[in-house]
């Protein structure tokens, strides 16, 4: 994750709608909804109604959406791996469905920590490009 | 795009290589899963059993039958006898059953319908396959859930949630992918007590047809299919039906 410069100055609109794109992911998790997609479908919703927004805004929400969207697909294997332990007799709690469990949240609160921390930044006008997720951003999301 | 893809590959394999690592942790030994689940199925056992013994007929010369047939079972594979408390218990029904703490529970009706000792071997050697399988507690967990099974041995709960585990055990089936791994684990246990698993196979069979009579053949109608049983139990004992 660095600091980069942006193609231009955000103004301050942008700079609180970009903020937000990552403030929504994170919504879901405080409103407690444990289901993987709730974050993802948020943050979605919160990209397709800034789709026509600024290249900065969109480049943002394009970001937070890639970083939900991988979260989401280790999560769903988690969620249903859980439910299989509580519902089926066949599956039960063993050392692989614990370090998964343990690998996951791992994830989730780093993700967390670094949605947090570039919701900040970005709200003060720095551009934050994530590693992987934000050349990922660039070949998706043109100005 | 090539380095995205790099990066992908390599987020894939962070992830993989923590999971591997975390996956070498013992972390049932570490959280004590299996002692505090012993634990359990020990008072457990105890106590479902306590509201059931007084009905327990422990000889005459049925209970020998079955004692017989059970120690020439545990005896071809090398299984503990004393670790398994067999009850003969007076009862019309077509029924038997494993409960927590190895106790085995088997209904003079069964006794009566079996035409042959390896006919009931067969049934004692499917609820050893239970017990060993560590299916009761498995089924219980997932059935009643953890907390309300160890307020029942802590005395928060009443007699109530014995009775759903005593019900739950004696008339439904385990998951069906449960039940034919002890029917194959039964075929072992025969085979290797050398005993005859297509008297387990014709056994079955002969309720599955026996199935509509008067007589409630609960240890059937409660499991899978007992001719498809039979079917597969005979596959895994490489024998043919007649």
């Amino acid at each position: 994750m660095k600091e980069q410069n942006f193609s231009y100055v955000p103004d301050e609109q942008e700079l609180e709608k970009a903020s937000n794109g990552y403030i929504m992911s994170l919504v879901a998790v405080v409103v407690g909804l444990p289901l993987p997609v709730i974050n993802l479908l948020a943050t979605f919703v919160f990209f397709l109604a800034n789709r026509r927004s600024t290249y900065f805004v969109r480049w943002h929400c394009t970001q937070a959406l890639l970083s939900q969207f991988s979260l989401f697909l280790v999560n769903t294997v988690g969620f249903w791996w859980t439910l299989s332990v509580l519902f089926r007799e066949d599956v039960e709690i063993s050392n692989p469905y614990i370090a998964y469990i343990a690998t996951v949240l791992c994830f989730n609160i780093g993700e967390l920590v670094l949605t947090i921390y570039t919701a900040i930044k970005t709200r003060k006008g720095e551009h934050i490009s994530w590693w992987f997720y934000g050349p990922l951003t660039n070949l998706i999301c043109k100005s | 795009m090539k380095k995205s893809l790099f990066q992908a590959l390599l987020l894939i394999l962070i992830f993989a290589g923590i999971f591997y690592g975390l996956s070498q942790v013992n972390w049932m030994k570490l959280f004590r899963v299996e002692k505090v689940t012993d634990a359990l199925e020990k008072q457990l056992g105890d106590m479902v059993w306590s509201d059931m013994e007084k009905k327990s007929i422990e000889s005459g010369p049925e209970y020998k039958k079955l004692d017989s047939v059970l120690n020439a079972i545990c005896k071809g594979n090398g299984l503990n006898r004393d670790e398994i408390k067999l009850h003969l218990m007076e009862d019309a029904e077509v029924n038997a059953f494993a409960l927590p703490d190895h106790h085995m529970v088997v209904y003079t009706g069964l006794i009566k319908e079996a035409k042959s000792n390896d006919e009931i071997a067969g049934v004692l050697a499917h609820e050893i396959a239970h017990m060993e399988l560590k299916h009761v507690m498995k089924k219980l967990v997932k059935q009643i859930g953890y907390s309300i099974l160890i307020s029942i041995t802590t005395g928060d709960a009443g007699g109530e949630v014995i009775k759903e585990v005593l019900g739950i055990l004696t008339s439904s089936a385990y998951d069906r992918s449960l039940e034919k791994d002890a029917d194959l684990k039964a075929v072992e246990y025969l085979k290797n007590a050398k005993l005859d698993v297509k008297a387990f196979a014709d056994f079955l069979y002969r309720l599955g047809e026996e199935n509509e009579g008067a007589v409630p053949l609960t240890w059937i109608s409660t499991h899978p299919d007992p001719k498809e049983r039979a079917k597969y139990i005979l596959k895994e004992g490489q024998m043919t039906r007649k």
